[in-house]
């Protein structure tokens, strides 16, 4: 018995680690979503630019998920019959936000200016690739401080610390 | 211990916490909106220029709204009244808007007036109830209805003023329990102008305040504290020098460079002392036409006879004289306490008489009347229901309450924050005198004393989510102040304006041809859109801002003495049994109970006794040493209208023999914030003011203490002797 007391101590460090620190971003499926949106549709199949539903991020910290009715001002009158659009319609008739499930997300520490990158001219599928072909938003490329540092250094931006983080 | 199972058990949950754990996270939302506000970029803030509705002031706010909601307001940098600034009342707005108890529908009461109990029901249902009522008084009896609110200023006053003609009833009452009566009255007998005055105090080298509280509650005390600052400090090399005179340190009497106690009521005095010196030294400018004052009665205030009865030196007199005509411009003001007692008039009229005398009326520094109704003279006669003069309505008041109780009305309509059944004071049985009237209906946004006696309650908007515009009493400059939602209403409410225009439609013949506009925001568009004005820019704004001065008032030339002080009825009330002086005064956070519903406002420790969240009774410590009361003690306050109890605090700079309180607390109604703490001292007020005055006689009563055990306890904010005395600490 008495051998086996090293394995203790390496085991519960290890699991508090795990804990504390969960590494699964790379989740096998995108997020189930009220509506499945297709990016697919709008952007690569009617050349939608990125700025016409996410109307602020060229001008704010938030992209911005389009409201109901700037769903509506098309869906009113094209593809009405889609099952996924009548679920549209539906929200829109009873006046309710649709519950989008936040597929990215950066930690509370970092200060991401959309505006800033936007005005930049960093191409918006730099961060978000393959978002042009999804049929359900999904966040292919992980977010570290890296991918932030390499880009950064690249473009000669400023890598104080202050720039992302206060 | 650890065995071979136990471990691979652990193993197994690591490893699986390790592949998994991301998936575990708490799975966040976005919820987009429905429908966007206008103008909004998310995450970025839209600033908003709106009239602040807090108080009669008429200040200018700018409203920071982060989609779609209000988070923060602060003041318009551009009007001209507060200049970038606002007060804790005016900040405090906010909470009205977002608070738990405002009322999301419209309400009739179920079961007794007054009772508390409400059925909610729908504003279709509302509107057709207040219609039939209204059809049916207007075909039978139009002069029964009686409409009772706060003074109203802007359009939105025209919409009320023309409804009640073109309905056929003279019986529309503003009530404000701080009216200016009395130095409305001393400015007519004294310039010759029946209006507030502009203290120019930013540009003056000399201040002389009587009882003035210019720098917390009077008037508009953010465009006063405004000027003060500059007066103080933006000189290079004038810095202008503050004296005051009153029964109480006040916050505004703790600014002045010297306070010097007066009894109670005696402020006309000490100014005609001062100005008995200045005539009798030469000291007034050949300009300001003294001649014959002496002869006509200021001989009898010499500065020996001025220390006798208000206990000011003479030595302090003669030098307060020198000081004050030697470093013109200068401005002698008075405040509440000064204009709001038997004497109030003579004491008002005594101080403008300075200003008269003193050669700087008319000029920088001094006093002057810029004409306020200049932005509205396009509607003639009718100006006076844009702009009214800030009075009491105090004998309108009365006058309506007993022709209530001799059944005169039929119905009533209710509105604004001035809350009668809370102010009045309780000789005059307003609820009871509401109870005569069949039916009554309360436009407000809480449930307080007055809307809750009402048949019918209709809930209207914060000016956070009003159209309007305004024009304030003074530092106007001539401008008006407009006032636009800057958030969509929180709750399904309409403004009573709107209502007013909707039933004047529905009314037909003169009412509709009185009020042509759809909406307020209809009147606002069509009244500041058009040749020379583009709304747009006004709204941006926050106003109407001409760049030309307003035009001044002519002025009397030439000083008269004011009227006797009128002596007190003889008899009227026992000093052996009352001792003490009653001295009422505007709470610096509810006003006249108006903000005791906002936590924000309780909890904000009075400036001079740092207490919050309860009323107070202000002795001096040598008259409680000698009644046997301590710090924090509680007892009950008896005058001969009323008893209340509270609890004391010690001021050493408060005259002695003065009993001094607050207004604002004491609500049996007003929500979860107002309710339980203490008593309303409006209830100890007489009736009828004794003398001259024809507002609130807050300073004519009397009162008698007596120690009572109170189970509640003052809470301060610093210890009543000095936070850091030593013996505190150790």
């Amino acid at each position: 018995m008495t051998r086996k007391r090293p394995l203790t101590a390496s085991a519960a460090p290890f699991l508090i680690l795990a804990l504390l620190f969960p590494t699964g971003t790379a989740c096998a499926d995108p997020l189930p979503q009220p509506i499945a949106f297709p990016h697919m549709v709008h952007v690569t199949g009617y050349g939608f630019d990125c700025l016409y539903c996410h109307s602020s991020a060229d001008k704010s910290q938030y992209a911005n998920i389009p409201s109901v009715w700037k769903c509506m001002t098309c869906h009113r009158t094209i593809a009405t019959d889609k099952p996924e659009v009548k679920k549209l319609a539906q929200y829109w008739q009873e006046k309710k936000p649709v519950p989008w499930n936040k597929v990215i997300d950066v930690p509370n520490h970092v200060y991401f200016p959309h505006w800033k990158m936007v005005n930049a001219k960093v191409a918006c599928l730099t961060c978000h690739p393959g978002m042009e072909h999804a049929w359900v938003a999904e966040q292919k490329r992980e977010f570290g401080m890296g991918m932030c540092m390499d880009c950064h250094r690249i473009r000669k931006a400023s890598i104080d610390c202050w720039t992302c983080h206060y | 211990m650890l065995d071979r199972r136990q471990f691979l058990k652990l193993g197994g949950a690591a490893a699986f916490a390790t592949l998994f754990g991301g998936c575990e996270k708490t799975r966040k939302q976005i919820i987009p909106f429905v429908l966007p506000p206008e103008n909004q970029v998310l995450g970025e803030a839209l600033w908003y220029a709106s009239a602040c509705g807090q108080c009669p002031a008429g200040c200018g706010v700018v409203v920071r709204v982060s989609e779609g909601r209000a988070k923060k307001i602060e003041g318009n940098p551009l009007h001209p009244v507060n200049r970038g600034r606002l007060c804790a009342r005016g900040q405090a707005a906010l909470q009205a808007l977002y608070h738990q108890e405002r009322l999301s529908g419209p309400m009739k009461a179920s079961g007794p007036r007054g009772s508390g109990n409400w059925q909610p029901v729908s504003w279709e249902e509302a509107l057709s109830l207040l219609m039939t009522r209204l059809k049916n008084v207007r075909a039978e009896a139009p002069a029964s209805l009686l409409m009772l609110t706060e003074p109203m200023r802007g359009h939105e006053g025209l919409v009320a003023g023309r409804f009640m003609k073109a309905f056929g009833s003279p019986h529309r009452v503003a009530w404000d329990p701080f009216g200016r009566d009395a130095l409305l009255a001393a400015c007519e007998a004294v310039h010759g102008v029946r209006d507030l005055p502009e203290y120019d105090i930013a540009n003056a080298r000399y201040l002389l305040s009587f009882s003035g509280d210019f720098l917390e509650t009077w008037v508009s005390p953010v465009h006063y504290a405004e000027a003060y600052g500059r007066m103080r400090g933006s000189r290079e090399t004038v810095r202008g020098k503050f004296l005051h005179f009153g029964p109480r340190l006040s916050m505004t009497a703790a600014s002045a460079d010297r306070y010097l106690q007066i009894a109670p009521g005696t402020e006309g005095v000490v100014a005609l002392g001062i100005s008995h010196v200045a005539i009798r030294d030469g000291l007034t400018p050949p300009a300001a036409a003294a001649g014959n004052l002496m002869a006509a009665g200021l001989s009898a205030y010499s500065p020996e006879a001025v220390e006798k009865r208000t206990g000011v030196r003479a030595s302090d007199l003669a030098r307060a004289a020198k000081e004050f005509f030697g470093n013109q411009p200068g401005l002698a003001i008075g405040g509440t306490a000064c204009g709001s007692g038997a004497a109030g008039v003579f004491n008002h009229a005594a101080v403008e008489l300075l200003n008269a005398l003193s050669g700087s009326a008319g000029l920088p520094g001094g006093v002057s009347f810029p004409d306020r109704s200049r932005a509205y003279a396009r509607y003639g006669a009718e100006r006076s229901l844009l702009a009214p003069p800030p009075e009491s309505g105090y004998a309108a008041v009365r006058d309506a309450a007993g022709k209530m109780r001799k059944g005169t009305f039929r119905m009533a309509i209710l509105a604004g924050s001035s809350n009668p059944a809370f102010t009045l004071p309780p000789a005059m049985k307003f609820a009871e005198a509401l109870s005569n009237v069949p039916f009554a209906v309360a436009f407000a946004s809480f449930l307080d004393e007055t809307s809750s006696l009402a048949d019918l309650v209709l809930p209207v908007p914060t000016p956070m989510e009003t159209w309007g515009d305004d024009i304030a009493p003074v530092g106007h400059g001539g401008a008006v102040t407009l006032r636009q939602p800057v958030v969509e209403p929180f709750r399904d409410a309409r403004s009573m304006a709107d209502v007013l225009l909707a039933a004047a439609a529905e009314l037909g013949g003169e009412s509709a041809r009185a009020l042509p506009w759809k909406s307020m925001r209809d009147c606002i568009e069509k009244n500041y859109d058009g040749p020379g004005e583009r709304l747009e820019k006004a709204l941006r704004d926050g106003g109407v801002f001409p760049s030309d001065a307003a035009p001044l008032r002519a002025m009397r030339k030439g000083a008269v003495l004011p009227p006797k002080a009128p002596r007190e009825a003889a008899g009227a009330v026992d000093p052996g049994k009352y001792p003490l002086a009653l001295h009422l005064y505007p709470s610096t956070a509810l006003y006249d109970g108006r903000g005791a519903n906002l936590p924000w406002l309780q909890e904000l420790p009075d400036p001079l006794t740092t207490a919050m969240w309860r009323n107070w009774v202000e002795l001096n410590p040598k008259t409680a040493e000698r009644m046997g009361l301590a710090d924090g003690d509680g007892v009950t306050i008896a005058s001969p209208h009323g008893k209340i109890t509270a609890h004391v605090a010690f001021n050493p700079g408060l005259a002695p023999d003065v009993a001094a309180m607050p207004t604002g607390q004491g609500h049996s109604r007003y929500g979860r914030a107002a309710v339980g703490r203490g008593e309303n001292p409006f209830s100890l007020l007489p009736e009828a003011p004794e003398g001259g005055a024809s507002g609130l006689a807050l300073q004519a009563g009397r009162v008698a203490l007596e120690k009572t055990a109170l189970p509640t306890r003052l809470v301060r904010f610093a210890h009543p002797e000095g936070q850091w005395k030593l013996s505190n600490l150790m």
